[in-house]
This record gives C-alpha cells, structure tokens and sequence, in this order.
C-alpha cells in the first residue's frame, strides 16, 4: 500500500475516533430567519419514528411524499427500547436523523445535554401554539426555550363496560368520579360472578402502572417529584392522595376484585380480559380504541383525581425533535409544520392516537371519534412528571414506585410500602446526573 | 571446535544429513508462511474483537454517559461496582443459575445423545423434535412460557392442577424461585438437544472395534460407557460444557422477557443488569466495567474448564 493509503486510512480512524471521542455538539439556531425557514424546502428529510408509534408514522410518510415533490421524507423506525441508544450513537457519530418522533419522556435527556435544535422561535410563529398539548410541550421546554414540539399523543383513559354496570345494577353513563367510587362499583360488578372481574390493572409491567395511576394525582394537584431538575425531591411520604390511591388498589386486590392474572400481566395482553367482555373497569390506554367494535358496550371516561373533582390523562407519546447538527433542518420544520395541520391530525385516532391539539376537537370530531374525543378533553389537563430520572424511578425494573407497589398491593403493607418508595425515588432522582 | 563437534558433523554428512544453509532461515520462513496464512483472522479478531474490547476498556475509565460529554474517571467505576448491590446480587444469581442448569443440559444431552446415537430407523425423527426447540429460539419460547404460566389460564396451572400437584392459581413469573424454577426448565428443554448434537457427533465418531473389543472382555454396557465413551469423549463434553456454562453467564432474553429481572431486581442476570445500567440508566461507562468484569469472570472459568475437561493432548 502506498504512503497516501496508509495516510488515508489513519486519517479515517482518527476522524473516527475524534468524533466519538466529541462531546455532542451545541445546539445552534444559526439556520434561516423565521420567515424562510422550513418553506419550500428541498432535498430529503431523515425521519425517525419509534416502532411503537408506526401507524402514524408511515401514514404521514407516504401523504407527505405523495402532496410535495421537492421534499421527500424517508423513514426510519427505530426498535423497541433502541431508540434513545439509537439515537445517541447517531449524535455521537454526527450524522443524526433531520428529524425524530422522540418519547417526550426522553426529551429532557436530550436537551439537557444540548443534542437537539433550539426552535423557540418557530414554535412561537405558530398560530395554533397555545393549543398544543401542555406536557408535551413542558417535556420540550428549558426555561422559556422549546428543543421539541408536540408529535402524537398516547393517553390513558378509563375504560368500563357499559353492559356490565347496567347488570350490575349501576348507571350505565356514570362512570366513577374518584376512587371510593371505583372500589364500590368494582365490588357490585364482581358480584355477577361467571368470571367477572370488577377491576383490572397491568400488575406487573411498571410503565402501565404509572401511566394509569400518576394522573389521578395530578388531577387532585399533586405529584410525586417537585422541584427543578437536580434539586428534586420525592413526595410520597406525606402525599395522602398517593396513600389513598395504594389502599385503594390495595383493597381491590384483596378482595379479588380484580383476575388474578393481573399480577403477572406485563403488558403484553393488557386490557384483552375487558375486550373480551369479562372486566367491568379498566385504567387503560386510548388505543384499545382501535379493538372497541361495540359502543353500546364499551365507554371511555377521563381518569378522575383520588378524590374526585377533577381529571387527568398522562401525556404519553411522542415529540417532534430536531437533532442537532441535523442536514436539513428546514425540511424538518416543514414536515413537522404539515403535521400539526388539521388534515393530518384528524387521522390520527384511525392509528390509535390522539391530536396534540386541542383545538381538534370539535363537535364534528366528536362524533366521528367518540372515545378520542373523552381524550382529547382530558388533553388539556393532561400532565406528565418532568425529570431526568423517569425510566429510573418508574419503568425499570425493580423501580422503586413499583416496588412500592407490590409492597403495598401484593403483601398488604401499605405504610411500608410508601415508607420504602420515598427513600427509594429520592435517591433514584439524586443518583441520575443532571 | 571441539574434537567431539567435529566428530559429530563428520557422521551427520557421512549419513546425507545436510544441515541447512542458516538454520533460522527455514524456520523464519516457515514463520512468515505462517503468519501470511493466519494474517486474515488476526486481521479481522484484531478489528472485531480485539480493538471493540480494548475500546470498552478505554470507555469503562471514563464517566461516558448515553448522550453528552464525558471524562476520564480512572478506576472509579470499578470501585463502584464493588459496592453496587444490585450488580453484585445480578452476578450471585447469574451464578446460582449456571450452577443449576449445567448439570441437568448435560445430563439430559447426554441421555438423548446415547438414545440416538444409532442409525435405528426413526432416529433421525428424533433427533429432529429434540433439537427443533434450539431451532425455534429462546425468545420465541419465551414469550410461549409468559402466555402458559399465567395464573388462571395456561397450561403449565391447568397440567399441574389436573396432577393435583398445585391449586391452578401459581403466579409463576411474580415469584423468585417459582420463576427462576420455571426458566430453568425452559432452558434444560431448550439447551438440552445441541448438547445431545455435541455428544452424538462425538460418540459417533467412536471406533465400533473398541465396543466390539470391550463385549469380548466381557464389559458390560456400563463399563463399555465408562471406560470407552466418556474417555474418548472428554472433548466433547469439554466442548458442549463450555458452550453450555458460557450461555449461562451470558443469559438475556429469558429473564428480559419472562420476568423483566423482577420481582424487585431479584432474577436480574448480569447481562440484564449492564443492559439496565447502559440504556435506560444512561450510564454506558458503569457497564462497560460491569461487561469487563463479565468478560473476566467468563473468560477465567473457561479457562479453568479447558484445563480440567481437556487433560493432556493425544
């Protein structure tokens, strides 16, 4: 090999090396002004979409592609629990996506450490900005700067049986308003037997527990961690909603309102038991939607807060985010602008998702799409908990809030339960870097 | 020189031996054949195995996180660990594992290999059905076993119950040994048949005479077994044991899948507990000590295993 091949070789290595050895670049804003940016863009977008989200994803791919000719966006869908890693090591190695449907939980990992374009002022061009999902949008916000917008909402309502509470001797269309509502009627629809099942809940898979069970604090204006990032601290000692809420569940269990394969549910068959007729109520996600063929029977109601008055729906799904050191920023922007247009948030509930603007819903709407519409409400009071640490403190396993949870369900310790989840999420949040 | 060289040179060209010319040249030469004829696999175990594992050594010293910056950290990693709870239980449990299903994989293997290490008709069917579980996978067995160890509608309850043996109401998978148990025969079932390959291959491969010689001594099949098998075997069962121990340590899908490392983090394997530490911790520079550690720990009891299953070379 000739002395210009061995020099081309170890320049590769080296710029390999340099770029991973690189710490990940500052975001920039130094693209087109306001006005230019993200308008008839040319060339190609790099689109990556989380495998869990698809059906949107491959849906506005191809209606993009179809209705501009100057724009085109392929996209990349990224595997389950490989996504953040994925995404990570294209940073890293400097050729990330243009654009990525991020889980909004993760946003904050991101911008935290100056990976994703600051967009502030795009966001604030938009007309329809004050419509946008609010924890969406706080997930993508650092002080008063967005590094996201809002993508696709995936939102937990509660689900019941209309049939079964007529059975049970219950008011069809009133549906609990708060827990000591949902423990009686669970006992009353329990007592038809054949099966029956009052309750349900994905007893071993942590990330449908929280999903399901921290908006009904959030309704009553209470979370589990309060404070800014790195100086959090864990609400759950002295939070008497939480500890009502635990009882509660504590109660359902043992009283066997609930199958007893929900201990072991991880989520794999989640809310198959309440399609198929046999659970009278069930904390769920809206996306069973796309398996609810029978409206007289099946309802959706918004998770109401412990002690009623109010209601509440995490803000689950995704955010639309420009990476950093992204080749075509302004094609992302208007692919991401054509996204949030009326036209193509519409379609979402077909895909099992809900607008992540309010401003969709509209008695037109809320005719075509009945169950989405109970979701889109629970919208704007949807909230989510902002920190570095959710993966850490509520999905992994072995997490504290779901230790907490078999502790206080499963063996009946409710006060120790609480007492272990408070040392355990404040040192959880204290131990990830911020 | 010596009288004596000199008498000794004079008898090596008296009987046609001819020295070579520079006696290290033929060897260098055969060196440099040598070296040109493994150059290919040195080159690629240098750049896919050699250069990744010092790279995860480079990153186990520093503090690199999933995204951002990161900075050398020297040792602190590793001293972290030995004070990590969580890693050192993962490590107990991967160990505990290991230790429960090698003997059985090996015996069972064992067992099916002598069954069908003839050429009897419907042997090959067999082998086939035993083997057809290694074929179909872990994860897809996994995911099987989630849906047949459900409390109140899978099959492993229904059996049970039917046998009288439990109520039909066992939460398996929420329930560390009862979990650990059910994966343990998961594995057996499914590991079981490439031993049973291993060992066939390798009985196979022994002289019929020797049989044939042992019955004239008057051995029975027993003695024929111990003295002529399993010492004409020992490669093999070294081979298949390694293999077997190696997937022990390095066991991910079943755990992931059946119980998620839980209850608590107490079936958490060691590979589960890097995975757990990189992604969703963030913390790639914790786990890759941890796989260095891993790496280590693996690496010494193969080597311990080759030194006691292979004994000394033909």
């Amino acid at each position: 090999m000739k002395r210009a091949g061995y020099l081309t070789i170890a320049v590769a290595v080296a710029s390999a090396l340099g770029v991973t050895a690189c710490s990940s670049s500052a975001s920039s804003t130094s693209t087109s002004s306001a006005s230019s940016f993200g308008v008839n863009a040319t060339g190609t977008v790099h689109f990556w979409a989380r495998q869990a989200t698809d059906g949107p994803a491959i849906a506005l791919t191809n209606a993009f592609n179809k209705s501009h000719k100057n724009l085109k966006v392929v996209l990349h869908l990224t595997p389950p629990n490989d996504d953040t890693s994925q995404l990570a090591t294209a940073i890293r190695a400097g050729s990330p996506p243009d654009v990525v449907g991020l889980n909004d939980i993760d946003v904050p990992t991101f911008s935290h450490e100056s990976a994703l374009l600051d967009i502030t002022k795009y966001v604030n061009a938009l007309p329809y900005k004050r419509a946008l999902s609010p924890g969406h949008l706080a997930l993508a916000t650092i002080g008063s700067k967005y590094y996201g917008v809002p993508y696709l909402a995936d939102l937990s309502v509660l689900w019941y049986n209309k049939k079964l509470f007529a059975q049970a001797g219950l008011n069809p269309n009133d549906p609990p308003k708060n827990y000591a509502q949902i423990v009686t009627d669970a006992e009353k629809i329990s007592a038809l037997g054949n099966g029956i099942s009052g309750f349900s809940f994905a007893g071993n898979c942590q990330g449908c527990l929280g999903f399901v069970m921290l908006p009904s604090l959030w309704a009553n204006g209470v979370h589990m961690l309060n404070g800014p990032l790195g100086n959090q601290t864990a609400n759950v000692a002295s939070n008497s909603q939480l500890k009502t809420m635990l009882s509660d569940y504590q109660l359902l269990w043992s009283r066997k309102l609930v199958p007893l394969a929900d201990q072991t549910q991880n989520g794999l068959t989640w809310g198959a038991d309440f399609e198929a007729g046999k659970v009278g109520i069930l904390p769920g996600d809206y996306g069973f939607a796309t398996k609810m063929t029978d409206p007289t029977e099946f309802a959706d109601a918004p998770l109401p807060g412990v002690t009623g008055n109010s209601y509440s729906t995490f803000d689950g799904g995704d955010d639309f985010v420009i990476p950093a050191g992204a080749s075509n920023p302004s094609g992302a922007w208007e692919f991401i602008k054509w996204a949030l247009e009326p036209a193509q948030q519409q379609q979402y509930p077909t895909q099992g998702d809900t607008p992540v603007r309010t401003d969709i819903l509209t008695p037109s709407f809320a005719a075509k799409y009945p169950y989405d519409a109970v979701a889109l409400k629970a919208l704007a009071k949807g909230s989510v908990e902002y920190t570095l640490a959710y993966d850490a403190v509520y999905n992994e396993p072995g997490s504290p809030w779901f230790k907490m949870f078999e502790e206080a369900v499963y063996s009946g310790n409710v006060s120790g339960g609480i007492q272990d989840g408070q040392s355990g999420i404040q040192s959880t949040v204290d131990s990830v870097k911020t | 020189m010596a009288a004596s060289e000199r008498a000794a040179i004079s008898a090596e060209a008296r009987a046609g031996i001819r020295r070579p010319v520079g006696r290290g040249t033929v060897s260098q030469r055969n060196a440099m054949v040598g070296l040109g004829l493994t150059a290919p696999a040195l080159l690629l175990v240098g750049i896919f195995a050699l250069f990744p594992l010092g790279f995860g050594v480079y990153i186990s010293l520093t503090n690199w996180p999933l995204i951002g910056p990161y900075h050398f950290v020297g040792l602190a990693n590793y001293q972290s660990l030995i004070h990590n709870p969580v890693f050192l239980q993962s490590i107990v449990y991967t160990l505990k594992y290991t230790a429960i299903v090698t003997i059985p994989i090996f015996v069972v293997g064992y067992a099916l290999a002598v069954f069908v290490r003839s050429n009897r008709p419907g042997t090959t069917v067999f082998r086939t059905l035993i083997f057809l579980p290694y074929i179909v996978g872990l994860v897809t067995e996994s995911y099987m076993a989630v849906v047949e160890l459900q409390p109140d509608s899978g099959s492993a309850n229904f059996v049970l119950s039917r046998l009288r043996i439990a109520s039909g109401t066992t939460a398996w998978t929420v329930h560390t040994g009862l979990a650990t148990a059910a994966i343990c025969v998961l594995v057996i079932w499914f590991a079981s048949g490439l031993t049973m390959m291993l060992l066939m291959a390798g009985m196979q491969a022994i002289p019929a005479e020797l049989y044939q010689a042992a019955r004239v001594d008057g051995a029975s099949w027993w003695s024929a077994e111990r003295r002529v098998t399993l010492p004409l075997l020992r490669r093999s069962i070294a081979l298949s044991l390694i293999i077997s121990v190696i997937g022990s340590f390095l066991a991910f899908n079943q755990f992931f899948i059946i119980t998620d490392g839980g209850p608590g983090t107490s079936t958490q394997s060691v590979v589960m507990q890097i995975y757990q530490t990189a992604i969703p911790g963030q913390d790639v520079g914790l786990a890759s000590a941890m796989s260095v550690v891993l790496v280590i720990v693996v690496g010494l009891i193969t080597f311990v295993q080759f030194r006691y299953l292979q004994g000394d070379r033909d």
